[in-house]
Order: C-alpha cells, then sequence, then structure tokens
C-alpha cells in the first residue's frame, strides 16, 4: 500500500504520459480527435434523454439525470476496468524488456479513464441546465465520491489486470461479471423500487454506496449520511489493499507468463 | 593493454558497477501451456504436468568493476542474454542476487518502448520515461537525441512511418543520449547501415573512454578481441572461460568449430 503510493508519486511522469497515450491513441485518425471525450457522452446522453422522455417513461421526473448521473461513475468502472485488465498482457513484450514498474499500467489505465470521468461532467451540467433541473451546489461534494471511486477501481483493476496474467479467461469473466453487476446495481432504478425484505441484499453491493453519492450530489442535491460516505471509503480501501497486495505477490512472476 | 586487463579484472582498483553472486534464473518451459482455466482443469484431472524447468542461468557468479569494458560470448542460448537482462531488472533471479552500483542504459532490444502509433518526439520521451528519466533531463536532451538519430522533419511523424534504420538510429540515440553508467549492449550493432555501425561503435568508444562500465554481448569475435578489456564464455548458463579477450575468444573458436562444421 505504501509502495503503491511511492510508486506512483515517484512514476507520475510516466504514468501521466501512459494515460496521455491512451487518450491519444483512442482518438487517433479521427477528425474531431480529442472533442469525441465530450461528445461520445454527450451524444449518448441525447439519446437517453429521448428514449425515456418519450417511450419509456417512468414514474421519476428528469429520469435522464437520474440515470445519468450513476451512469457516468459506472461507465467510469466499467470502462477502467475494461482497459486495464489486458494493461499487462498488452504491454507483454515491453516488460519482457524494459524494468519498469509493473503497476504504472493499471494505474495509468484508471488515470486516463479519470480524466474522461471529469470530461464527460460537462455535458452532464449542460443537461442539467437543458432540461431545467436545479443546479445544486451539492455538486461540489463530487470530489469525495470520486476519490472512493477510484480508490475501488484502482484495487479491481490490480486484481484483475494481475489475475489475467495467468488465466487469459479472465478478461472474459470479466465482461459476464460486469453486465451482471451492471444491473444489480441500482443504476437505472432506485434501491426503493427492490423489495423490502431483499434489500440487504442489495446493500452488500460494495459500488452501492459511492454510486449514491454520485446520485444524491446531482439530482438530488443531498449529501449523504456519513455512515454512506464511511462504508464508501471502506469498500474502496479494502479493495485497494488486497487488489495491490495481489497484484505485488505475483508481479515479479508476470514476466513468465505474459 | 593486457596488463591493463590484468589489473582491472583483480577488482581492486575500482568498485564493482555490477555483481552477480550465485545467480540461478530458472524458466518453466510449458510444453502445452494451460492457457485456460478449462485445459487447467482438464489436466489438473488428469494429473499430468507439461512443464519442465530449464535454468538459463546456471549459479554464475560474475563482478565486474566499474569502468570496464566486458565481453560476453558463447553460442546462441547459452544464457548471455538472459545474463544482460538480469542486470537490466528484467528478471528477477530465481536464487542468488544481482546488485548494481550506478545507472543503467540497456540497449537490449531497441525500441521496445516504441509505439508506431506516436511520433517520434513523443517517443523519446515516454521512452525515457520508461528507463526512469525524468521528463525535463528528456526535454533537454531531445535535441541532441534527434541530431544523433539523424531524423530530420520525420521526428513529427508517427514512427509507424519510419524505415527499420531510422527506427533503430532513434532508438539507440534515446537508450545513450542519457548519460548512464553502466551500458549494456546486446547484438544490437549487427543492424543498420555500416555508417551508422560506425557511429553507434565511435559513441560506445566514447563511453569506454569516458570510464563508463560496459557489459557487450556479440558474435563478432574481432570486436571483441579489439574493443574489450575482458571476455567471459558462457555455455549452457555458465561461465567456462574469464580472461584476456584474444585468449577466451580463441578457446571458444576451437570448442566451437566442429559445431559450426558440422552444421555447414
Amino acid at each position: 500500500m505504501k509502495e503503491l503510493v511511492q510508486s506512483t508519486y515517484r512514476y507520475r511522469e510516466l504514468i501521466w504520459a501512459l494515460a496521455l497515450k491512451e487518450l491519444k491513441l483512442r482518438y487517433k485518425r479521427s477528425v474531431l480527435g480529442f472533442l469525441w471525450a465530450l461528445l461520445n457522452p454527450a451524444l449518448m446522453m441525447v439519446v437517453l434523454t429521448v428514449v425515456f422522455s418519450t417511450i419509456m417513461r417512468f414514474g421519476i421526473p428528469h429520469y435522464a439525470i437520474f440515470l445519468l448521473s450513476v451512469l457516468l461513475p459506472w461507465t467510469f468502472f466499467s470502462q477502467s476496468l475494461g482497459y486495464a485488465v489486458d494493461s499487462i498482457v498488452g504491454n507483454g513484450e515491453l516488460i519482457k524488456k524494459v524494468s519498469v514498474p509493473k503497476l504504472v499500467f493499471p494505474v495509468a489505465a484508471v488515470v486516463s479513464n479519470s480524466v474522461n470521468l471529469l470530461l464527460s461532467l460537462i455535458p452532464m451540467a449542460l443537461l442539467v441546465l437543458a432540461m431545467h433541473h436545479p443546479f445544486y451546489a451539492t455538486w461540489l461534494y463530487l470530489p469525495i465520491p470520486m476519490l472512493a471511486l477510484v480508490l475501488f477501481t484502482l484495487g479491481m483493476t490490480c486484481f484483475f489486470a494481475a489475475a489475467n496474467v495467468f488465466y487469459r479467461d479472465v478478461a472474459h469473466i470479466l465482461q459476464v461479471v460486469l453486465s451482471a453487476w451492471f444491473y444489480f446495481t441500482p443504476i437505472i432504478y432506485a434501491l426503493d423500487f427492490v423489495p423490502p425484505h431483499m434489500q440487504w441484499l442489495f446493500k452488500l453491493n460494495p459500488l452501492i454506496y459511492v454510486i449514491n453519492g454520485f446520485r444524491l450530489a446531482i439530482y438530488y442535491g443531498q449529501l449523504p449520511r456519513w455512515q454512506s460516505i464511511a462504508a464508501s471509503f471502506v469498500c474502496g480501501l479494502t479493495a485497494l489493499i488486497i487488489g495491490c497486495a495481489i497484484f505485488r505477490k505475483y508481479e515479479n512472476e508476470f514476466v513468465f507468463y505474459v | 593493454m593486457n596488463l591493463s586487463s590484468m589489473f582491472d579484472r583483480t577488482g581492486l582498483s575500482r568498485n564493482i558497477a555490477v555483481r552477480l553472486e550465485n545467480v540461478t534464473q530458472r524458466f518453466r518451459v510449458i510444453q502445452e501451456r494451460p492457457d485456460t482455466l478449462r485445459e487447467l482443469f482438464a489436466k489438473f484431472l488428469r494429473h499430468e504436468s507439461s512443464y519442465h524447468d530449464f535454468d538459463a542461468i546456471r549459479n554464475l557468479s560474475l563482478a565486474v568493476p566499474s569502468g570496464q569494458m566486458l565481453g560476453l560470448i558463447g553460442r546462441n542460448g547459452s544464457g548471455k542474454s538472459t545474463l544482460l537482462k538480469l542486470v537490466a531488472g528484467v528478471y528477477r533471479p530465481t536464487a542468488g542476487r544481482v546488485s548494481v552500483e550506478g545507472s543503467l542504459a540497456p540497449l537490449i532490444e531497441l525500441g521496445a518502448g516504441f509505439h508506431h502509433e506516436l511520433t517520434g518526439r513523443e517517443n523519446i520521451l515516454l521512452n525515457g520515461l520508461l528507463m526512469g528519466y525524468s521528463k525535463d533531463v528528456m526535454k533537454a536532451r531531445e535535441q541532441s537525441i534527434i541530431d544523433f538519430a539523424d531524423i530530420g522533419e520525420f521526428i513529427d511523424a508517427p514512427i509507424k512511418q519510419y524505415s527499420s534504420g531510422m527506427h533503430t538510429r532513434l532508438a539507440f540515440a534515446v537508450a545513450t543520449e542519457v548519460d548512464p553508467d553502466i551500458l549494456l549492449v546486446d547484438e544490437i550493432l549487427a543492424v543498420g547501415d555500416s555508417a551508422f555501425q560506425q557511429k553507434c561503435f565511435t559513441r560506445i568508444e566514447q563511453f569506454r573512454r569516458a570510464g563508463k562500465t560496459i557489459l557487450f554481448v556479440s558474435h563478432n569475435m574481432i570486436q571483441v578481441t579489439d574493443h574489450c578489456d575482458r571476455a567471459v564464455l558462457i555455455d549452457k548458463g555458465s561461465l567456462i572461460a574469464d580472461g584476456v579477450p584474444a585468449e577466451v575468444v580463441s578457446l571458444y573458436k576451437s570448442l566451437s568449430m566442429p559445431e559450426l562444421t558440422s552444421a555447414e
């Protein structure tokens, strides 16, 4: 854990360069280039807004905002994992030739997706204004759930990136896990929709607390209770400590399996 | 020349730059690798083990005093490259200890950190950061790297458009323009045109004169005899000769001649 902080700090320039490389490559040779980082979530928002305000109507006012306030952090989480799971194997040729701390690869994947998450808040804000939804001061609280989410995501990416080195099935399993996880997390619905006797089961989901922080701040204009904030950080740190420990335990073996 | 190399070999006069103590590097050679869980379970149920262990380096000890140019010779697959990668820190030894005193420039596989979609300039920075140098250092050396590599206006083009010669020149320039203490050279001088080879060799000579430590893997026996202070012969992961380059080279030739002739 201490080593994670140290090596992240020591190699911050390398991590940033790798993250920037990933972003550059993602938009390379597209006419609009980096604008896609903004356009992509913006267009997705337009589609969802149109669908949910005309075709499928729930009894939730401004459903698009209700949905997107948690869909953005979820997208960050699932995309980070999707990129990072392959970050060690994908850089295998490099790892076999250059002595470099392996941790920088999953960290860089998370960093590059964090940039995307931050950028996607701009179209989110525009949507809030366009739909005449109140623009709450609780937006200022967002860095807190973001931090907890990044910690949790880092822990998960370390675990999956390491596991994928030894068994390439992990990348495929991850896809299934993520899609199941999506539906079992109150993203398209609220936790209140779940029958009361089932709610305890949903509360075991470590993502629910941090995700809820986003929705409360953007959609409801409320702050979560302190227990919920604490739970989100406990989950984040636990994931990070376990993920990091597993990664460090096996990182010297990676070179033989990539 | 011989006298100075004898003196170097004692290692008393100088610090030891690279030291390997009883180093073993074991690789697991997997015949049919269980790449998937299904295969793993199948193998597990049948109690099969589909690998054997192979020591690429076997209980090898070596001390290279700082300022020495050491030639490593041996047949293909004898463990020379593995030894360099151990020094470079790519592998952690299975047993034993590797210690390195000073900054390293591995010229092992040139351009390993290059990404073909990025421009030459972006790759210079990325590669430098991968080798552990700071952004400021790389920015300061950027122009001299570009000059040495002789890339011209292509420096801002993605390197997938480079010829293989340009690619190698840029990689060599990045690796050597950073003023390392220890240079690891693996067979790289076999690439590029002869003018560039000459340029590379001139640079290696400069490093040698500047008192840098150089570990030099080559199949070119003339280069080894002419430039190295000391040579070691490696076979099947063990050190079988260590001494004056000319003597080690002639031993190597006498050992490998029958093989060479039978191969042809």
